[in-house]
């Protein structure tokens, strides 16, 4: 461990315990926000778990519902349905905070699955086949959007968690010790100072116990 | 308009058509076709009629893409063809009946304008079937929307076209196909010949309702909803049965098919799955055609039967086609196939 630079007073000796003792709570305060911070991403990593391969399904499903109505109905007759989709679905990002961190929550601005009577194309010139894809696809969108949000939440936790245990390590191996032996560095020094004026007392006192 | 016709220029276009009808590929074929992969299928495609339309485009697309524009060109041609050899009261049903197609592209057309894609995406959607070409479409393509509605204008299309704007686009598309069916059912037929015709597109309505019907119900739509989109003046399926059969539940909806002329096709259904029942409905509606086909002989009812029949045949190669390419298990390719 690297020498410590203090001076040796009492003055700095109490501040230095005041620093440790506050240091100390930090750490422990620290280590708690870490522990609750894993306990919330192990939640949200099962959930994860869930939401990621329900998509994979839902992607799987939509895939082969989009095959049957391409087969049943043509490129043709898809390509025209796809063409009656006049914008992208959109939505707003809202913030929500866990332990403090900022994650984001996804707000859809207009329904994703929507019913087949709101949807931009009419029903006697198409088939139900075709709204077997179209409502696969509207499920796969908004699994998509879900698994977005629960992502980046997962991404930001990790983030978070990374910075709290580089914080927690920071000060109980390096911060906390340095304080403690610069604490005991001071102390010594100043035990030793008292010593020597004990001793140079002592000196005196003979001296001029000798003289008369 | 009253419609008076000859028997012998049916004479002349039911033989016609029966030369075109024996040219269909037989059902026993489709299930060679089942075990075959989709190169196998293009390559026997190539020894039927098929096989100028796949050479034709083979320059612009490849694999299943291939053989469906083939299939819609094929389809387009074969009409057109019917049309040709056509003349009098027969020529002008069959292009009343074709004119479907036209509300498609036009959709088709307006569609791709408000979605602002490419002229080549909407040229690729276009069908060349119906009473205006593809060329006619291709010069719409860069006017603006309100040009094109114009266009219409003098059209039994345009009192619909012109709600543009102010009404979504999925409500006009339903009511360009409740307008042509109007149209078609103004026709006064005084013959049995030409009644027939006015039955079969009765039927059809009576398919096109059910089906909307049940697929409505199937996801809960209001029965107000689903009365804006029944067509009128069907077979068995008026709008008050529509409106009957629509306030129910979906259990007992089935039941109430019970009874119905296309009941015996769709006997035993028990799944929710509209898309299987669909293929059912189309069964059902062809064989009854089919029976009514060789009761009137001299009649349009043969010429609808082939036109129809050659729609089927198209789509039943395409998903042969499209499901080999896509590795859809052959038991779910032939669920969807209509083999009569």
């Amino acid at each position: 461990m690297s020498v410590v630079k203090v001076q040796p007073t009492r003055m700095e000796l109490i501040k230095l315990r005041r620093r440790i003792k506050m240091a100390k709570r930090g750490h422990a305060l620290l280590k708690m926000k870490r522990d609750g911070l894993i306990m919330e991403f192990r939640e949200l990593l099962e959930e994860a778990k869930k939401v990621i391969g329900g998509m994979a399904e839902k992607y799987e499903k939509a895939q082969q519902k989009l095959a049957l109505a391409m087969a049943v109905d043509g490129v043709i007759a898809v390509k025209s349905i796809a063409l009656s989709r006049q914008c992208e679905p959109r939505f707003v990002m809202h913030k929500k905070n866990i332990m403090g961190v900022v994650v984001p929550v996804i707000k859809r601005d207009e329904k994703i699955i929507k019913c087949v009577v709101e949807r931009e194309y009419g029903v006697l010139g198409t088939t139900a086949r075709i709204d077997e894809a179209v409502e696969a696809y509207e499920q796969l969108v908004d699994a998509i959007l879900e698994v977005a949000e629960i992502e980046t939440t997962i991404r930001r936790l990790i983030e978070e968690i990374e910075k709290t245990k580089r914080r927690v390590n920071a000060l109980e191996y390096r911060v906390i010790p340095s304080m403690e032996e610069a604490c005991k560095f001071i102390a010594f020094k100043l035990e030793e100072m008292d010593r020597e004026n004990i001793i140079r007392l002592k000196k005196l006192k003979s001296k001029k116990a000798k003289r008369a | 308009m009253i419609l008076k016709s000859k028997k012998s220029s049916w004479a002349y276009i039911v033989a016609r058509v029966k030369v075109m009808k024996r040219r269909l590929i037989p059902s026993e074929e489709y299930r060679k076709l089942l075990n075959m992969d989709f190169n196998e299928i293009v390559r026997y495609l190539e020894e039927t009629d098929y096989k100028r339309e796949i050479d034709e485009l083979a320059y612009k697309y490849s694999g299943p893409r291939l053989l469906d524009y083939a299939l819609t060109l094929n389809l387009g041609r074969t009409y057109k063809k019917i049309q040709d050899v056509s003349f009098g009261v027969a020529k002008y049903l069959i292009t009343e009946y074709l004119r479907r197609w036209d509300i498609w592209n036009i959709i088709n057309v307006i569609r791709g304008k408000m979605a602002g894609v490419s002229a080549e995406e909407i040229e690729e959607s276009l069908v060349p079937i119906g009473e205006y070409t593809i060329d006619f479409y291709k010069s719409l393509i860069p006017k603006e929307i309100d040009e094109i509605v114009k266009t219409f204008e003098g059209t039994p299309y345009y009192s619909a076209l012109s709600k543009i704007g102010s009404e979504p686009l999925s409500i006009i598309e339903d009511e360009l196909y409740k307008i042509y069916y109007q149209k078609l059912l103004k026709e006064r037929p005084n013959e049995i010949a030409l009644k027939l015709f006015m039955d079969f597109i009765r039927m059809e309505i009576d398919i096109k309702n059910i089906k909307t019907i049940l697929r409505l119900k199937r996801e809960d739509v209001s029965t107000d909803e689903i009365m804006k989109r029944i067509i009128p003046g069907g077979f068995e399926i008026t709008e008050r049965e529509a409106a009957k059969l629509s306030a129910m539940t979906w259990d007992e909806l089935i039941k109430a098919l019970e009874g119905y002329w296309f009941w015996k096709g769709i006997e035993g259904i028990t799944d929710k799955s509209i898309s299987r029942i669909e293929i059912k409905f189309d069964k059902a509606w062809m064989e009854i055609v089919a029976k009514r086909a060789i009761n009137y002989p001299l009649s349009i009812l043969p010429v609808l039967q082939y036109i129809v029949l050659k729609k089927i045949e198209v789509d039943n190669l395409r998903t042969l086609g499209w499901g080999k390419w896509q590795g859809i298990p052959n038991e779910e390719i032939e669920e969807q196939l209509v083999i009569l």
